[in-house]
């Protein structure tokens, strides 16, 4: 719900319940102020009788048209003028009308008097009447001219508060620029601004700490591990025994491992800071095409049977490199853990990419699949980082992948949910960074 | 081949030096961009091996250096980045090639050799060895003057094999050289060995002298005399 229209409902709330009130009030006053007038009239009136009883003239018997009864009493009351109010049916208009009688008290001459006279006064019913009416077409204006100028000035105050969610919007710690916002004199959207830009520069600031650190982290890392293999291939070369010989082998893969998991944490460093754009459609199925190709050998040293249903122009947005690396990944994975003589099915369509493959079931809940450092059976010869690689690939570009074991088939799904680029319009040219050396069989 | 290593650390400036004047290369070492400047000031190299991270200045500098004073030389990029900004200004900047840290020695070698003979005008780019050809443009290998019938991972295996003649290579380093290195996949291992087999078993059908010796525990060596 914007913020206009909760604006607006709760104006139309406060209005609703207030109306009642403030109607019943002026109900009350309209009403005490007729009656108070009519009241004054008559006693009025009654005076008049009374001073022409005192003066022995014959007294006037109707007011207008109304008779006026005057009879003796006993004694005068404390109070010298009553007044009363009824309802009575009239018979001639067929209606009931409101009846005002006033009664005055007076010694005239040492004989006590009472003076009633009465007036017809207008009925509450009719009072109320006339105010709903009036209620009705205040409400109908009122409530419209919210909606009209709570929309038409929110456009113009909210203005500002719109220029910085458009700014935001758009804002990429990646680009390097400052959060610039524009100027408001509305207290909170300063705030606000202040709030935002603080944010950002923390967050630029804390992005920029971070990247430093993991490329020092590599810098740092890789000299070492570069001199300690230099030095490995070095002593390999010296006249050693087959004792020493083994060693240096282990140590040699100690170290190819150390090289391999320092590049993949490196690389999913990289992808959390988003650092690969793509900047272009990329032939997907062509990548997909090259990276079968340079995996052909190692299936056919495995007698694995490879179908392939690869459609032609799948294009897809994403940086070349990690297009590699996801298929690779994947690719290499459904070559390990298959079976001799066991199948693969690679599927791609403009939607998705689906790669089946033989092989005996996870050993580990699926949902650990994609977590850094899980391995299904701690085969010693992986890092246990290429799904979680894959996984993070996928989050960065949109993707979403997914895991089935069904039928003896492991079945791994990515689909690429953004709505992949016209292939028609996409120009035929060679993609840039493929496979160093597709293997030509 | 007369190199220039521009590297800053002392251990890896060192192994480097030991492992291609072993090659009858003539190396020399410059520790940063000062010692850089001057010595390619005086001297002519073929190939300059540039650690772009050097402490007293970007060595993207010295590239620069090296474009503005017209200096052929073939350059090799040596980074500890591995960031693909890097990689593509540094080759927008005149660099042949370039190599993530921590590389193997013979993978560097390789490079280097690739570097040169692309760099010589006129060279021709079949590599020979004895009754071996290797035709690095048109990817055709022949031994005893016969056509060698190898797929191109049995070529560059060959080809690796020839410029790191005498060298123990692991099987990670060639697996690394095939394949590169972005696969989380030391299965490749027995990759290696199948091609490797091959390798041995079509050039000796052309009658070719198998020079390619098995190190126990460490990997092969291609041998320049026969066993």
């Amino acid at each position: 719900m914007r913020l206009v229209d909760k604006f607006t409902i709760w104006f139309i709330i406060i209005f609703v319940l207030v109306t009642p009130v403030s109607m019943f009030i002026s109900y009350r006053s309209i009403k005490e102020r007729m009656d108070t007038s009519e009241t004054v009239r008559l006693t009025d009136l009654n005076n008049h009788i009374a001073m022409q009883l005192k003066s022995g003239a014959a007294p006037q018997q109707f007011t207008i048209s109304h008779p006026i009864t005057i009879e003796r009493v006993a004694a005068l009351p404390v109070n010298k003028v009553e007044v009363s109010e009824e309802q009575r049916f009239n018979r001639n208009r067929n209606q009931n009308e409101c009846k005002l009688t006033v009664s005055s008290f007076y010694n005239i001459n040492d004989s006590y008097y009472k003076i009633s006279s009465y007036n017809d006064v207008t009925k509450s019913k009719e009072i109320l009447n006339g105010m709903l009416r009036a209620v009705f077409w205040k409400m109908a204006l009122i409530i419209l001219l919210i909606v009209i100028t709570t929309r038409l000035v929110s456009k113009y105050i909210l203005s500002s508060f719109q220029k910085t969610l458009d700014t935001i919007q758009v804002f990429s710690l990646r680009q390097r620029e400052k959060l610039e916002l524009p100027e408001t004199n509305t207290k909170e959207f300063r705030q606000l601004n202040s709030f935002l830009k603080k944010m950002t520069d923390k967050a630029a600031d804390d992005y920029s700490k971070m990247k430093e650190f993991s490329e020092n982290a590599s810098h740092e890392l890789q000299t070492p591990l570069a001199i300690i293999r230099s030095k490995l291939e070095l002593f390999a070369e010296t006249d050693i025994s087959a004792e020493q010989a083994d060693l240096i082998g282990d140590m040699q893969n100690a170290i190819e491992k150390l090289v391999r998991i320092n590049r993949s944490l490196l690389l999913l460093t990289k992808l959390e800071n988003l650092e690969y754009e793509a900047a272009e459609d990329l032939r997907f199925c062509k990548i997909t095409n090259s990276v079968l190709a340079s995996f052909e050998n190692w299936i056919q040293l495995k007698n694995i049977s490879l179908v392939k249903n690869v459609d032609k122009k799948v294009s897809l947005r994403i940086h070349p490199s990690l297009a590699e690396i996801l298929l690779t990944n994947l690719l290499s994975n459904a070559i390990r853990y298959n079976w001799e003589n066991g199948s693969i099915v690679v599927t791609l369509t403009s939607h998705s990419l689906t790669i089946k493959n033989t092989g005996s079931p996870l050993e580990i809940p699926a949902e650990q699949l994609f977590q850094r450092f899980k391995k299904s059976n701690q085969c010693a010869e992986s890092v246990g980082l290429g799904l979680a690689i894959v996984k993070q690939i996928c989050n960065v570009n949109g993707f979403h992948i997914s895991y089935n074991y069904l039928e003896g088939y492991h079945i791994l799904q990515v689909e690429f949910t953004k709505s992949p680029a016209i292939a028609e319009a996409f120009e035929e040219k060679q993609v840039g960074i493929l496979l160093d050396s597709p293997a030509i069989v | 081949m007369k190199i220039l290593a521009v590297e800053d650390n002392k251990e890896l400036a060192a192994s480097m030096l030991e492992f291609l004047s072993q090659d009858n290369n003539i190396c020399e070492h410059a520790e940063n961009y000062e010692q850089a400047v001057d010595k390619l000031s005086q001297y002519t190299y073929d190939c300059i091996l540039l650690d772009i991270m050097l402490p007293d200045g970007n060595g993207l500098e010295i590239l620069k250096f090296i474009r503005t004073k017209n200096i052929s030389s073939g350059v090799l990029i040596i980074s500890a980045k591995d960031s693909l900004d890097d990689k593509i200004v540094g080759l927008e900047r005149g660099a042949d090639d370039y190599i993530t840290k921590p590389f193997h020695l013979s993978e560097l070698q390789a490079r280097l050799r690739a570097i040169y003979r692309r760099k010589q005008l006129n060279g021709d780019h079949v590599i020979t060895f004895n009754e071996i050809a290797l035709n690095t443009d048109t990817l055709e290998a022949t031994v005893n003057s016969k056509f060698l019938d190898i797929t191109r991972k049995e070529f560059e295996l060959l080809l690796y094999f020839l410029v790191n003649k005498n060298r123990v290579l692991s099987r990670q380093a060639i697996a690394e050289h095939l394949w590169g290195d972005y696969t989380d996949n030391l299965a490749n291992l027995d990759f290696v060995y199948q091609h490797v087999k091959n390798l041995r078993r079509k050039i000796s059908s052309l009658n070719g002298v198998d020079y390619i010796d098995t190190v126990y525990g460490l990997g092969y060596r291609f041998k320049s005399t026969a066993i």
